[in-house]
């Protein structure tokens, strides 16, 4: 089974895949870290998972090599769970990304990544409401100490599709 | 099922309405030092004061390590010791390993286990540390795209754009990474032309290492030559290369304090690096250059290439030596050019042809392996080449002429 | 716009509109001018609490009802 971090350039994609698998991969604060693809492996509750470290994207649609790979990564694995990291200071457009890989039919979950800037800009997310509109598990995190990653790997089991149609008429309702 | 942007816009933002609420905006020190940073009033002066502030800690640091501890360690205890040591004076195997049973610096003595570990252990991991130490604070405080957009202007006059300097400054550590970053262009005329560019005009590391210890008064001249060069090329490739040129757009992160936990992984990543890879190369290229001398076989390259060698660039036939093990590491080319008897000026010709005349090998295997996915390895390559020749020829000659110019050769 | 000045995203470009998208860059959105540089050089831009940089002629194909009423195109 496959685990796929995709997100954004710069929002700690590497630092989670290094929390997750005790690798050593370059963290840095510039998008466009990370160009190639890493792999890693982590064991929950006795099972294996490849876990891929993917570069930066910021839509389906690449716009330069390296989100090329990205997306190549995700055409070439049969049915992964796709991690999708999101800085929670930059919540929506982070969301736009996760909406179109779960219109693609992916298994998803969320990590709201750097929720400690989140807290620190006075930016309050409601964390169970946003899970339980979208139906896939949301973690808030904070990769850089580790801080919601045991949560993550509990969660993972649970991540899951998303009917698109039943999702835009209970948003609509909202 | 697919959603147009529209909508998926309209839900996300009624998702965000039900579960986000914002806080009052705050000013702190680091959003305030954030703005500065990208204001050109304040920005460029302050550019010019990191790279300046940073530029003096390396020179300090490795300065203090080398000249302060390596140099002593090994021209006063370590090569006369092992030139005495080591048995079979005047046999091959003394001349590859121990090198000059005369020499008195660790520099010119030209054997594996003397030149080759003083260049690599004394001088060039000083400054490799010292400059990862440097590049990674640029890269972990955020500072890097800030850079991006403050020399963005400049670097569309040759139609690349601020971004381009991500590449620019990994390379200044090592061409490899440089190279690899060049992904995060959006053309392949951007990839191109940079991939070029820096591999054939940005010295890494190393080299700067090897040179600032070697040569330091003339290391300023040969840098603006060089960076002269950067851009003269760039331009040219501009006007030549078909393709577009799009505009700059990035994100641009807020400033972060880089964490002593992130620092000191990454920099013992690289130096890990450096031990398996690079020291094992350094020793190689030593080995290799005494090997082919002994079998005579510079003298007999250096020989043939005399008229272009000391004709066209007005450098000695002996530079060959060098430049051969300049395919392997360029920061043991550079050293290996002490051992040559040569005036100033030669010296700069030799280090601006070192610079300029081929990539090393990690750094050519990374332009192949990037080339395929930037319009295939032929065209890359060829084109790679071509304009190689025609900076080599062009660019060094030009140094010769002005030598001629200036009466110093 | 000016440096400081605050605006509502009027109208963008159709072949601009789909790189933004993904950045949360769209119509509607709030956006303020941080900076910009000198000789058409980028312009540096905030929406929500991401702040992205553009070159200046992306910039121009952006349409921005700047808060005192007039409309103006990015970095005028
Ligand atoms: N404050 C804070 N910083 C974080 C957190 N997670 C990551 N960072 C920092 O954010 C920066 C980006 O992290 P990376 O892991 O390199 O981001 P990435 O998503 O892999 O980025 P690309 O490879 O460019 O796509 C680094 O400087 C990290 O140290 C977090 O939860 N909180
Ligand atoms: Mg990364």
């Amino acid at each position: 089974m496959a685990i796929l971090l995709m997100g954004h350039p710069n929002v700690g994609k590497s630092a989670v895949f290094n929390r997750l698998t005790g690798a050593n991969i370059t963290e840095s604060n510039y998008p466009g870290t990370t160009v190639d693809f890493t792999e890693g492996y982590t064991y929950i509750d006795g099972k294996e998972y490849k876990v891929i470290d993917v570069p930066g994207t910021f839509s389906t649609d690449p716009k330069d090599e390296a989100e090329k790979v990205a997306l190549d990564i995700l055409a070439e694995h049969e049915d992964p769970i796709v991690l999708v990291v999101i800085d929670s200071t930059k919540i929506e457009r982070g969301l736009y990304l996760a909406f179109e890989i779960m219109e693609r039919g992916y298994k998803v979950m969320i990590a709201l990544n750097m929720w400690d800037d989140a807290e620190k800009h006075d930016l309050s997310i409601d964390v169970d409401q946003l899970e339980e509109i979208l139906g896939v598990p949301v973690v808030p995190t904070v990769a850089i100490s580790g801080k919601g990653i045991s949560t993550l790997v509990e969660n993972v089991p649970t991540a899951s599709r998303v009917d698109i149609e039943r999702l835009r008429e209970k948003i609509t309702s909202l | 099922m697919k959603l147009d942007p529209e909508e998926r816009w309209r839900l996300i933002d009624r998702v965000a309405r039900e579960t986000v609420e914002y806080g009052a905006e705050r000013s702190t020190i680091g959003s305030v030092l954030a703005e500065l940073t990208v204001k050109p009033l304040t920005g460029i002066p302050f550019a010019f004061a990191v790279l300046y502030g940073f530029w003096g800690f390396f020179d300090a640091f490795a300065g203090f390590f080398t000249d302060g501890f390596f140099v002593p360690l090994f021209d006063d205890h370590w090569l006369p010791w092992i030139q005495e040591a080591f048995p079979l004076k005047g046999s091959w195997l003394y001349y590859v390993l121990v090198g000059d049973p005369e020499a008195v610096n660790s520099f010119e003595a030209l054997g594996m286990l003397t030149s080759g570990f003083f260049v690599a252990i004394g001088v060039v991991l000083p400054a490799i540390v010292a400059f990862y130490l440097v590049i990674t604070i640029l890269e972990d405080s955020g500072y890097m795209p800030r850079l991006a957009v403050l020399v963005d202007t400049v670097l569309h006059k040759i139609g690349l754009h601020g971004f381009a300097v991500v590449p620019m400054i990994l390379s200044l550590g090592c061409n490899v990474p440089g190279v690899a970053s060049t992904r995060t262009l959006e053309t392949k005329k951007q990839r191109f032309m940079i991939m070029i560019l820096l591999s054939v005009f940005i010295p890494c590391g190393a080299q700067l290492g090897v040179m600032l210890s070697l040569i330091p008064e003339y290391f300023g001249y040969i840098m603006i030559y060089l960076v002269t060069g950067f851009f003269v090329f760039g331009w040219v490739l501009n006007k030549l290369l078909p393709g577009r040129s799009p505009e700059i757009i990035t994100d641009v992160p807020p400033l972060r304090t880089p964490t002593i936990a992130n620092v000191s992984r990454k920099l013992w990543v690289k130096v890990k690096g450096f031990f398996t890879n690079a020291i094992p190369f350094v020793l190689l290229g030593v080995g290799l250059v005494n090997l082919l001398y002994l079998g005579g076989v510079i003298s007999w390259i250096a020989n043939s290439l005399e008229p272009l060698f000391t004709g066209w660039f007005g450098i000695p036939k002996e530079t060959v030596a060098p430049l051969i093990a300049g395919f392997l590491r360029k920061d043991l080319a550079v050293a290996q050019l002490s051992a040559i008897d040569m005036s100033g000026f030669q010296l700069i010709t030799s280090v601006v042809i070192i610079s300029i005349y081929f990539p090393c090998i990690a750094t050519f295997s990374m332009i192949i392996k990037e080339g395929r996915k930037s319009g295939g390895v032929i065209r890359v390559l060829g084109g790679g080449l071509l304009t190689l020749v025609t900076v080599v020829f062009l660019w060094g000659g030009l140094l010769h002429l002005i030598g001629i110019l200036l009466g110093v050769t | 716009m000016d440096y400081g000045e605050k605006g509502v995203i009027k109208e963008i470009d159709r072949d601009l509109k789909d790189q933004l998208l993904g950045r949360g860059i769209r119509e509607g959105k709030t956006i303020r001018m941080d900076t910009k540089q000198p000789i058409n050089g980028p312009v540096v831009i905030t929406i929500d609490r991401s702040t992205t940089s553009l070159g200046f002629n992306l910039a121009k194909d952006i349409f921005v009802e700047v808060e005192n009423g007039d409309t103006s195109n990015g970095p005028s």
